[in-house]
């Protein structure tokens, strides 16, 4: 019961380190993407006051993106992952 | 100093070789030929090659250990322990020893009628330090000749492999937006201090600081 205990801990510790590199990474290249396509293209010019509210925005509807959402992913499939496998390996 | 890498950098790739070897499943295809049961001390370092069932008492020195015993094709004897390992390392959630016990039980056969059989198992086995692969599954095969392709392995190891990579794109895509433009202010700011250095000693010089270096004009110049 305590190698169960220690198991979900640490793997829960693991998961949470993941999703938290996986999402800081993700808003960043997101940001990165948003800024290169308003330096190709720019709307308004060189306003930089524009140029933030651009990727504030862009930024805004990532916030509610099915791409951030998946990373909840992270959490999901190693728990699965673990139960299939109990109950695989003993059957 | 070349030799002192090569050395650390061969250690270190025999380590991580060693690790996978030890954990990651295997498949033998054997033939059965007895179950048994022995009492087994676990007082010293080889303790850490068996396994530790959730049940046991942490005091515990010695308790029995099921063994499965086996021939391969060559004739070669390929012993394996048989043991929970419950929520420890290895992952591998085996919960079922009595039940693998049963199976190996039931596959037994002869030589002259043989029954082969793919064991799945990790660890190694030696000799010297008494050590045994611990059985995880037993499956009938059809022949000693039949090939399995190891899923499992080329999925772990695909998957470890995406998540280097992810780490070190992660790591670059930091450098790039963390700590490029940072190196970047610094520069900036390191030049203009220069810059500003300049224009102060340029200031600070003043009438009485141009008329010494006027002065200092007439001295002779140190010999070449």
């Amino acid at each position: 019961m305590i190698a169960f205990v220690r198991l979900a801990v640490f793997g829960f510790i693991g998961m949470t380190a993941a999703y938290f590199l996986l999402s800081v990474y993700s808003r960043s290249v997101e940001r990165e993407r948003l800024e290169r396509e308003w330096d190709d293209d720019p709307v308004s010019g060189d306003d930089p006051a524009a140029r933030d509210a651009y990727i504030e925005a862009g930024l805004q509807d990532y916030r509610k993106s099915l791409r951030r959402k998946l990373i909840w992913l992270v959490y999901v499939i190693p728990t699965v992952i673990v139960l299939l496998l109990v109950y695989l390996n003993d059957t | 100093m070349k030799y002192a890498k090569w050395t650390i950098l061969t250690l270190l790739a025999l380590i991580v070789f060693g690790f996978f070897h030890y954990t990651l499943p295997q498949h033998d295809i054997v033939r059965i030929v007895n179950t048994y049961q022995e009492r087994q001390d676990l007082d010293d370092w080889t303790r850490i090659f068996w396994a530790t069932p959730d049940d046991q008492a942490t005091g515990l020195i010695n308790r029995d250990v099921q063994f499965i015993q086996a021939v391969d094709a060559d004739g070669d004897p390929r012993v394996y322990r048989n043991e929970d390992t419950g929520w420890h390392w290895p992952p591998y959630f085996k919960f079922d020893t009595a039940n693998l016990q049963t199976e190996a039980e039931d596959l037994k056969s002869t030589s002259a009628a043989p029954q082969w059989v793919s064991v799945t198992h990790y660890g190694w086995r030696n000799v010297y330090f008494s050590t045994f692969p611990n059985a995880v599954g037993i499956k009938p095969v059809a022949g000693p000749d039949v090939t399995i392709i190891p899923w499992v392995n080329i999925v772990i190891l695909t998957f470890l492999a995406f998540i280097l990579f992810m780490l070190r794109r992660m790591w670059l895509q930091f450098r790039e937006r963390m700590i490029d433009p940072v190196i970047e202010d610094v520069e900036e700011a390191w030049d203009s201090v220069d810059a500003q250095a300049d224009q102060a000693t340029a200031k600070a010089r003043g009438i009485w600081g141009r008329f010494r270096a006027w002065l200092g004009t007439w001295k002779s110049k140190p010999r070449r």
